[in-house]
């Protein structure tokens, strides 16, 4: 670059960052390798013990690289609430950790298993599905803003992969995502792997619809300028059910319904998650690879860089002299 | 249109209620009404999601057993204790603690009588690996000789507890993940009926366990009661009337068990005044 280029005052639209999911197999390779990476995403439950090992490797990554905190048993979507002990955990990590996103997702696992009063409540440990009504989406929202007043901050919600789908609704996903974000200010992490494998079970159920067009139009229902991270993933056919497995490489299809989400999005913080059968580390840093390289390949949609996305970041990678993560939300 | 909390109650009971049970059954032939696609296939990999969840926590908290007991056992006893005994938190890693309870009345693994305190063992050292950081302080000591014995105590390490059992259960469990003593030396012990009383502890972020004697466990026993160092030191030398506290605290310094002396609240005690 001579000097007389000026120095962008953003950066490019299609470059976004991208991370990987640090799980248990990679702690030491990825703390030794250092790979270059804008940021490491891990589930905020397991490290919710007070103290010892699990903590204490995170601390180490947290002082290399940015941490996406993603949550997978908040349970935002119950009715019977949040669980106290469980939003505690998470406000001491976020304490801890100061993660550059929070995230958990439009689901629910928390309930009663009979109307007796004085039966406890029980946590299924899975991602269940909710409905897509009015009173859910009431639900959801005070849930949400519960947790948001207690973390002092915007938390981000995922769609899901779903192997229900409930008979009552009065809205559409997007449409019920987008009434979220509108009433609560939380962000969206769109999981582009969640949304065609329920275009896919969709077919399997007896849907007419393409899974790539309906997998688009969902996109393009989504506000662009409320999310904040995009997550990628393999999954696996089992012939009468497709499984969101996170357990192989991103799919073609996906790849390009990433690059639409991009060009739509703009260069949205991008995470490859592998989460089963868990591959070497240089195949992860290679789907990253692929990721950033994809994006640069997406079809060019101007999308004003507002909100979250206006980071104004320089082009020099955080990793290399961190001490603190970037936040999403620097003035313009 | 019925209620969310009735939809969610109905999913989550044909999740999790027995298999086969009649309350699951009712649970998803009412589910059935509720969603637009048949639920088997759904729900089956739903639950498949959870039976192989529960596997991998209970093998993660109980390598031992698991180890003992083959995966195809470990992983039928972890599904029944997910259906018997479901996660009431979103921590998985706090999931598994009736596993105890359920050995010993397992009926199959009667000829196995010490796996439940095995068990209880590894319980104690998933606990303790988590357990909130604290650390040494080696000037606290000086407490032990400038202020009436009365008034202190001792601060234990993260985790630490004490498991008394009719069998070799430190052994078992130190054979099997550090290899000391052998495989061997512990079956040797099995057959033999040596009980143990198993100290588990966190050194620095390793959770250990060591077999006890007597006046030792009392002794932790007493400080885990939040007793002051004398009644807890009389506890010692009432189980072994030849304890030497010296010798010991030595050893447990150097252990990382102990981590300093402090003021001991007289009022915090729930057994000495």
């Amino acid at each position: 670059m001579n000097a007389a280029t000026p120095m962008p005052a953003f950066r490019p639209l299609r470059d976004p960052d991208v991370g990987i999911g640090w799980r248990h197999p990679h702690y030491g390779a990825l703390l030794e390798q250092r790979p270059a990476l804008d940021f490491i995403e891990v589930h905020s439950e397991n490290f919710f013990a007070p103290g010892g090992a699990a903590l204490a490797v995170l601390r180490e990554g947290r002082a290399l690289y940015p941490v996406s905190l993603h949550g997978v048993g908040l349970s935002l979507g119950s009715a019977c609430g949040v669980d106290a002990w469980h939003l505690d955990q998470l406000a001491r990590l976020v304490e801890v950790i100061d993660p550059v996103r929070v995230s958990d997702h439009a689901s629910f696992a928390r309930g009663a298993l009979d109307t007796n009063p004085g039966s406890g409540l029980v946590h299924g440990a899975d991602l269940l599905p909710i409905p897509f009504t009015r009173e859910a989406l009431d639900v959801l929202c005070a849930n949400v803003q519960q947790v948001q007043e207690r973390l002092r901050r915007p938390i981000a919600v995922e769609n899901l992969s779903a192997y229900l789908r409930w008979r009552d609704a009065d809205l559409t996903e997007p449409e019920f995502l987008t009434e979220l974000t509108r009433r609560t200010g939380c962000q969206l992490l769109v999981d582009v792997n969640n949304i065609f494998v329920n275009a896919l079970n969709e077919r399997l159920w007896g849907g007419s619809t393409d899974p790539l067009d309906a997998c688009r139009a969902w996109l393009d229902a989504i506000p662009a300028d409320r999310v904040a991270e995009i997550h990628l993933a393999g999954h696996i056919h089992c012939g009468d059910i497709v499984i969101d497995d996170h357990g192989s490489r991103v799919c073609p299809e996906v790849w390009s319904l990433y690059r639409h989400a991009i060009g739509r999005f703009g260069a949205v913080p991008t995470l490859i998650e592998w989460d089963t059968d868990v591959p070497p580390l240089a195949v992860l840093l290679d789907e990253a690879a692929r990721a950033r390289s994809a994006a640069q390949r997406a079809p060019h949609t101007p999308v004003a860089p507002t909100g979250p996305l206006a980071t104004g970041a320089a082009p020099d990678r955080p990793w290399q002299n961190h001490t603190a993560a970037p936040s999403m939300e620097l003035a313009p | 249109m019925i209620t969310l909390a009735l939809q969610q109650q109905t999913l989550l009971g044909a999740l999790l209620l027995g298999p086969g049970s009649l309350a699951a059954r009712d649970a998803q032939a009412q589910l059935e009404g509720l969603v637009l696609s048949p639920s088997a296939r759904g729900l089956a990999a739903y639950r498949a999601n959870g039976h192989a969840l529960a596997e991998r926590a209970l093998a993660a908290a109980y390598p031992v057993v698991a180890a003992m007991v083959g995966p195809d056992c470990l992983n039928a006893l972890a599904r029944t204790l997910w259906h018997g005994h479901p996660s009431q938190h979103g921590d998985i890693a706090r999931w598994g603690g009736e596993l105890p309870a359920l050995l010993a009345l397992e009926a199959q693994l009667a000829e196995f009588p010490y796996l439940a305190d095995v068990a209880r063992v590894e319980w104690a050292l998933h606990r303790a690996a988590g357990a909130p950081d604290a650390n040494a302080d080696p000037p606290s000591f000086a407490l032990l000789t400038q202020q009436d014995p009365g008034a202190v105590t001792l601060r234990l390490a993260p985790g630490t507890a004490v498991i008394r059992s009719a069998w070799p259960v430190a052994s078992l469990v130190n054979a099997h993940l550090r290899g000391e003593p052998t495989l061997s030396e512990a079956a040797d012990r099995l057959r033999d009926r040596e009980a143990e009383q198993a100290l588990v502890w966190r050194r620095a972020l390793r959770a250990e366990v060591r077999p006890c004697e007597a006046g030792e466990a009392a002794l932790v026993d007493a400080l885990l009661n939040r007793q002051g160092l004398v009644p807890a030191l009389d506890a010692a030398l009432a189980a072994d009337p030849g304890f030497d506290f010296s010798a010991w605290l030595a050893q447990a310094v150097g252990d990382g068990l102990v981590l300093g002396a402090c003021p001991h609240d007289h009022h915090a005690t729930a057994i000495h005044p």
